[in-house]
């Protein structure tokens, strides 16, 4: 596998954004909307994807292939953060994810010292996504049914969270 | 807010058990829980000091609520209960909370005011598929209301909150529209 590395979106990684964001299988699992047309998904690029403070574009050799996000809670929230990812489909399977995952987890706990918590929830039929997390260290808490709208459906979730005092696993 | 008729409570045991809105004019009734810091100290706030407080509170926060009630005994307030509501993707959730006078406590009168409220919320918010409820591990007494209330415990969630400046693990327990609920 070649060198995975996170580095911010710039406007003119849009063709390679949409390559992925309108793949079917990736928003069959994830929270994306689906963009209608290119104007939408540039639009969402533009307006959330790149001032975002915390979003990521996950890279190969320097390629955006897929993106991670960190989301920090505020008020009596403030000690926890949520993370989310997506990664274009044909670099699935090869722990392209996890990696990504350990690096931002790693970095935000560096960077964010109020953070005592990362979390994040899948999908309970997301398995994929789900060996991940566990991978990535995280401890799966329990499952919340009915928890939130995915895809216009009530979605039962596994929730998973990873404490700065959890043990690290090894960076590979 | 819709349906503010007051639920009142069918069996006799709890005859003169009864949710309805808080107003202004109960605020010595609100200062007596608001003030106790037994009642608040799994709260994330701290006890009232003076009424002008209090008052501010009903005005903000209570009566824009999307759904508060307190908990009457002979319809003078001693708790209250409240559902949050949350929009787009999470409008299938809201997050249930309450709270109630200390010398009050070990009737099972919280537990049957969370039972009345499952019996209404889902009918008066269709949208609504799940009722939460995040208790602090060590607060035992209100886990065990939700249990006796049908709830489900689905997990602890490390570290969720933050409590009075410290970080805290919180039990998390759901009541869906379908699940079956324990006679009142």
């Amino acid at each position: 596998m070649g060198e995975i590395t996170l580095r911010p979106y710039e406007v003119s990684d849009i063709d390679e954004f949409l390559e992925w964001a309108s793949d079917e299988e990736v928003i069959r699992l994830s929270r994306l909307e689906r963009f209608n047309s290119r104007e939408d998904a540039l639009c969402y690029f533009k307006e959330v994807v790149i001032p975002h403070p915390c979003y990521r574009a996950i890279c190969l050799d320097g390629r955006p292939i897929g993106f991670i996000f960190f989301e920090p809670g505020s008020g009596k929230t403030k000690c926890r953060g949520l993370i989310g990812y997506a990664l274009g489909a044909k670099y699935w399977g090869q722990g392209i994810t996890t990696k990504a995952v350990k690096i931002l987890t790693s970095a935000v706990f560096k960077e964010f010292p109020e953070i005592e918590r990362v979390e994040a929830f899948v999908d309970v039929e997301n398995k994929a996504s789900a060996r991940v997390l566990e991978k990535a260290g995280f401890q799966k808490e329990g499952i919340l049914r009915k928890w939130i709208v995915l895809n216009g459906k009530t979605t039962d979730v596994s929730m998973f969270g990873l404490l700065s005092t959890d043990p690290v696993v090894g960076t590979n | 807010m819709e349906g503010t008729s007051p639920v009142e409570s069918s069996k006799n045991e709890y005859s003169n058990l009864s949710l309805r809105p808080l107003d202004v004019s109960d605020i010595d009734d609100f200062m007596v829980w608001a003030t106790d810091e037994k009642v608040t100290r799994f709260c994330t706030w701290e006890p009232y000091t003076n009424k002008e407080d209090g008052l501010n509170f009903i005005k903000n926060t209570v009566l824009p609520h999307p759904w508060f009630r307190a908990i009457c005994l002979d319809n003078r307030p001693i708790g209250a209960i409240s559902v949050t509501s949350n929009s787009g993707n999470d409008r299938c959730r809201g997050e249930l909370g309450y709270v109630l006078a200390s010398n009050y406590w070990g009737k099972g009168i919280v537990t049957r005011a969370v039972k009345m409220v499952a019996d209404t919320i889902f009918e008066e918010w269709p949208h609504l598929e799940r009722l939460e409820a995040l208790v602090d591990v060590e607060n035992v007494g209100s886990q065990k209301v939700l249990e006796k209330a049908g709830f489900s415990r689905e997990g602890v969630l490390r570290k969720y909150c933050v409590l009075k400046g410290k970080s805290r693990d919180m039990v998390m327990f759901s009541l869906l529209s379908i699940d079956p609920r324990p006679q009142i």
